[in-house]
């Protein structure tokens, strides 16, 4: 569980700086120079990696648009766009070597500190986000088949952010805890058979949360 | 004796919470699968949904994961 993560240092006394924070330094400086070199020479035809954050980017909106529809996706593509990169990332921190044997570097949402904090990040993007849409349209969301429906819808608001954290964490501390096990019982060339599937699954995950977010935002911002 | 039964424990939880999911996965699996057959056009739209529908399968798993971490934390 989160408990088990050893602080590092106290930064200002107060914050407990862990490996799971130094994790998402890197991953945030790494996202942040990509972006600004990418965003420094954009030309009319792109080159290499232009091209290819463009592929990545395009992927994502066509990825919304299909979920959303064109005037939503775009109004909210910054947000979502956003949580998905950062999940990718912090997932396949995992695979890098030496993340996750020692206490100064682990895969950020392999603790549920973090993927609750994504949790309640969600959560509040929704409130925020149905709010917007209209306050009366957004109350009458919580009566709206029946008005005894009311205790039940306003314990749903609350599941959605935590099964969506928990379905995270559970998936990506599963899969480090079995490449960690494999690592002990033969260090060399058997935690690769896991290591394969956790390309595919991290992926998958990061997809899930952010596509379980959109549905969420659809029933929230949903106008007759 | 009582850290056995609680390992005992926590290897249930976590087998039989995989039992159910496992079975109601393959069923959604293969419907998809046969309807992407049938109707190769819809397959944009069937993919998102069968991911959606595991992944909402695949939380009753994690449930039963994390009862069994939190059991294997007591021993």
């Amino acid at each position: 569980m989160g408990e088990g993560s050893k602080v590092i240092f106290h930064l200002f006394g107060i914050l407990d700086v862990t490996g799971e924070v130094v994790m998402m330094w890197i991953i945030l400086a790494i996202v942040t120079v990509i972006s600004l070199v990418v965003k420094h020479n954009l030309k009319e035809r792109p080159g290499v990696f232009q091209n290819m954050i463009e592929t990545g980017v395009e992927y994502l909106d066509h990825f919304f648009r299909d979920l959303l529809g064109q005037e939503k996706s775009r109004k909210y593509f910054s947000f979502l766009a956003s949580l998905f990169i950062f999940i990718i990332f912090a997932n396949y921190s995992g695979l890098l070597p030496g993340v996750g044997l020692t206490d100064y570097a682990k895969a950020p949402t392999s603790s549920l500190s973090v993927t609750a904090g994504l949790g309640v990040l969600t959560f509040i993007f929704l409130q925020v986000a149905g709010l917007r849409c209209g306050v009366k349209h957004y109350f009458k969301r919580f009566v709206s088949p029946m008005f005894f429906m009311l205790p039940l819808l306003l314990l749903d608001e609350l599941i959605k952010p935590a099964s969506l954290a928990l379905r995270l964490f559970g998936n990506v501390f599963g899969e480090e805890m079995v490449t960690e096990e494999l690592y002990n019982i033969f260090p060399i060339g058997v935690p690769i058979v896991m290591m394969v599937l956790s390309l595919l699954f991290c992926a998958l995950q990061a997809l899930v949360f952010t596509m379980l977010t959109s549905i969420y935002l659809d029933e929230v911002t949903e106008t007759e | 004796m009582k850290s056995e039964i609680i390992a005992i424990a926590a290897a249930m939880a976590i087998s039989i919470s995989t039992l159910g999911p496992a079975i109601a996965q393959g069923i959604t699996a293969k419907s998809a699968m046969e309807s992407i057959a049938r109707q190769p056009d819809a397959a944009k739209d069937i993919r998102s949904t069968l991911i959606i529908s595991l992944a909402l399968m695949e939380a009753l798993t994690i449930y039963g994961l994390l009862i069994a971490f939190m059991l294997i934390a007591k021993i």
